[in-house]
């Protein structure tokens, strides 16, 4: 039963990543110019033309190219980058574990602080600490990331010289021993992990909050109450669980969005991960590397959201029949 | 009942009033140049016609509109609109709204207005540098009356008539500095008014940016551009979002699967980079940013109407209108509108908070219209570079920003749990 619920999820998550890729193809198909005029001069005569055009696919009927694509994309070769001049694959996989240490780390950091503080203001909702609280979670949650960003850069770097500005480790690195790289990366990491992190978190806050405010409202906590459990335990036991249901379906969202690349943080501190790599192969027309960017954070985002159905499965066994997993 | 002195209304009326003190002459101004247009307009039909464009069509619409809104607040305060107590949200949606009528009557300075860049190059706010007015004498030709009038109101993005100077000593020539340079310049080349030659000083009130233009002018056209996208986005969004969600929730069976799934696609897509790619493989024209941005913002509604409309068609109160047999337009009219208007509405508005926010965001990675046009995102980003210099680059446009965004969030966040609390 379990099994086949989990079953017909990735069935459905494999469907989405199929739209996705026929999406991908008509949206370059239908965008003006082609991938081969980056290669034809003026002066190149007529027949050169033809043959440039040829080996790149162009003039073939278009259910033809469609399967050649999809095949391609199934088989995992997506063509050679025009700008790195070496296989997609190779690129997106140096680019990728930064991403996804990057978006992990900085994911974990959300979820401990939002889940410790909501807890903290569980039992004094509506309370004056509660209410600075949340307060200060909308106005953190307001503050666009990319001035968040320069924002920390023009205290910390500029005004106290604290961290660096950008990159992720210092010039002659490489000579370093390796506690002094340790702390040369984190102290890099500090102000881009702070700039993801903070409207996250912020979100996440006041997201369970509002959720744990709700639960206590309901009639089952009075219950509970007069039959004398402690307050600890209802929290613990049965408020918290129904309150997270939500909470994991919108951590799902945030963290398929963090793992296909943060492009502002990453532009504003120049970090080497996917964000950065998608825009630039957008700006410089790659298109092998347009698609292969966009699959791979496809197929984050989605692994992403299976995860987080898994995990509101494993939390409420009654979504295994009800409506998330079918 | 005790008056509400603090209404939304009176907020207009004063912002208002306060306008046309501080630019009386120059609505008056403007005032005569539409005089003179409206008898080119009886003379010349064509010409006047022709002679008209986007800026000077903008000074008229604002210089009348600077009269019609206070009496239209007036006349409608009698029927109780406008009275609502001042709150932050309103408060900063008028003031945008009213930036994006009055652009041209709140600066008088062109968003890129820049000469003599040694000179004003990061002026910090609140410093102000000279101007000498040079005689135009240079020019023999016969200017019809109109060009003339009009060349001294709208501002241009050139001028070759001002030079803008640190300090200036008036002797027998007048003399002038600029960044510790000396330089002569004959009296009779300098606009005089009674013998004394005109020499004013300009005020850069948020600071200038690294060409010499005023970050204050830049601010107010800017906030045109986010309402501009922000308005267009959001009634894309609303259309599309709507009409597939009706659609949806209304013929169910395999059009509402294949609808539902095209929406988890697109949800599946990253919206960031989903806009990055159409704008960089499109081109990034204003209309573009619009179309991308509502187009990317839809499937929040599409769930909220799908949703809303499928719960309503097993509702008692619709199965017993059907059975009366209530026309379609009567059905949707009384039946399902008055139900799925208040969450689109709370939804369009977190919708515009979004779009606002994309918008500067593309507009910070040099995609949006930011390269075009004044936007904030532009300015944030161009800002960067000067962050050690220059903290105003950055803070006024990301306060603004920040205010803005706030204040719809708030917006949305109050009417959505006054429905709450309804239910």
């Amino acid at each position: 039963m379990i099994a086949k619920a989990v079953i017909k999820r990735i069935f459905y998550s494999l469907v989405v990543l199929f739209l996705l890729i026929t999406f991908l193809f008509f949206l370059i198909r239908l965008a003006p110019g082609n991938p081969a005029d980056k290669f034809i001069s003026p002066k190149l005569n007529a027949e050169l033309v033809h043959q440039t055009e040829n080996s790149f696919g162009i003039n073939e009927p278009l259910h033809v190219q469609y399967l050649k694509f999809v095949s391609s994309v199934f088989s995992g070769s997506l063509g050679i980058s025009y700008t790195y001049r070496i296989p997609v694959e190779k690129v997106v996989l140096q680019f990728l574990p930064f991403t996804v240490f990057f978006a992990l780390t900085s994911f974990l950091l959300q979820i401990f602080c939002s889940v410790l503080l909501a807890l903290f203001s569980a039992n004094k909702i509506n309370k004056p600490v509660d209410k600075l609280l949340a307060a200060s979670s909308l106005i953190i949650y307001a503050v666009p990331s990319f001035f968040t960003g320069v924002f920390l850069i023009y205290i910390f770097s500029v005004q106290l010289n604290l961290f660096p500005s950008s990159g992720v480790s210092s010039f002659g690195n490489e000579s370093f021993t390796w506690v002094e790289r340790l702390i040369d990366y984190s102290l890099h990491l500090i102000l881009p992990i702070l700039t993801l992190s903070l409207s996250g978190a912020a979100m996440f806050y006041k997201y369970l909050r509002d959720e744990i405010e709700i639960e206590y409202q309901k009639p089952f906590v009075r219950f509970l109450k007069s039959h004398g459990y402690e307050e600890k335990v209802i929290l613990r036991k049965h408020i918290l669980p129904n309150a997270l249901n939500p909470f994991v379906s919108v951590a799902g969202v945030e963290l398929g969005a963090l793992l296909s690349g943060a492009v502002i943080t990453e532009v504003i501190f120049g970090l080497p991960g996917m964000g950065r790599l998608t825009l630039e192969a957008v700006l410089s027309r790659d298109y092998p590397l347009v698609i292969g960017c966009t699959l791979a954070s496809g197929v984050m985002v989605i692994a992403a959201n299976l995860f987080a159905d898994l995990v509101k499965a494993f939390l409420d066994k009654r979504t295994l029949q009800g409506g998330v997993l079918q | 009942m005790k008056r509400n002195y603090f209404s939304t209304g009176n907020f207009v009326l004063s912002l208002s009033l306060l306008l046309l003190i501080l630019r009386y002459d120059f609505v008056l101004q403007i005032y005569s140049l539409l005089f003179e247009w409206c008898s080119l307009l009886l003379s010349d039909f064509l010409n006047a016609l022709n002679i008209i464009d986007f800026a000077i069509a903008d000074h008229f619409v604002s210089a009348l509109l600077i009269i019609i809104i206070p009496l239209l607040v007036i006349s409608l305060r009698a029927k109780k609109i406008f009275t609502e107590p001042l709150s932050y949200p309103y408060t900063i949606m008028i003031s945008l709204i009213f930036v994006f009528l009055f652009a041209p009557l709140i600066t008088k300075v062109h968003p890129e207005f820049q000469k003599n860049i040694n000179v004003t190059k990061l002026l910090p706010p609140l410093s102000s540098v000279k101007v000498v007015h040079l005689n135009d004498e240079g020019k023999s030709k016969p200017y019809i009356r109109f060009q003339l009038q009009k060349n001294k109101i709208i501002p241009g993005s050139f001028n070759e008539n001002v030079l803008f100077a640190d300090s200036t000593k008036t002797g027998d020539d007048v003399v002038y500095y600029q960044r510790g340079d000396e330089f002569l310049i004959s009296k009779k080349r300098v606009a005089s008014i009674d013998g004394k030659p005109l020499i004013t000083s300009k005020l850069f009130l948020l600071g200038s940016d690294e060409f010499g233009r005023d970050t204050f002018s830049r601010l107010v056209y800017g906030a045109r551009i986010s309402l501009t996208v922000g308005f267009g986005s959001v009634v894309v969004a609303f259309i599309i979002g709507s009409l597939l969600g009706f659609i949806a929730g209304y013929s169910g069976r395999w059009i509402d699967t294949m609808l539902s799934r095209l929406t988890e696609m697109f949800l599946t897509v990253p919206s960031i980079f989903f806009v990055i790619l159409i704008l960089a493989l499109f081109g990034n024209k204003v209309f573009t940013v619009i179309l991308v941005l509502g187009i990317s913002g839809w499937m929040s509604l599409f769930k909220i109407v799908r949703g809303e409309i499928i719960s309503i068609k097993k509702k008692d109160f619709f199965i017993s209108a059907v059975m009366i047999g209530l026309k379609r337009r009567d059905l949707f009219l009384k039946e399902i509108l008055p139900v799925i208007i208040v969450p689109v509405v709370v939804n369009l508005i977190f919708q515009f908070g979004n779009v606002v926010l994309a918008e500067s965001a593309i507009s910070f990675l040099g995609l949006g219209t930011g390269t075009e046009y004044p936007s904030w995102g532009s300015m944030i980003d161009s800002g960067r570079n000067y962050l050690s210099e220059a903290w105003w680059l950055i803070m006024f446009p990301g306060a603004s920003l920040f205010a803005v965004i706030f204040a719809v969030n708030s917006a949305g966040r109050k009417i959505s749990s006054s429905i709450n609390l309804l239910k």
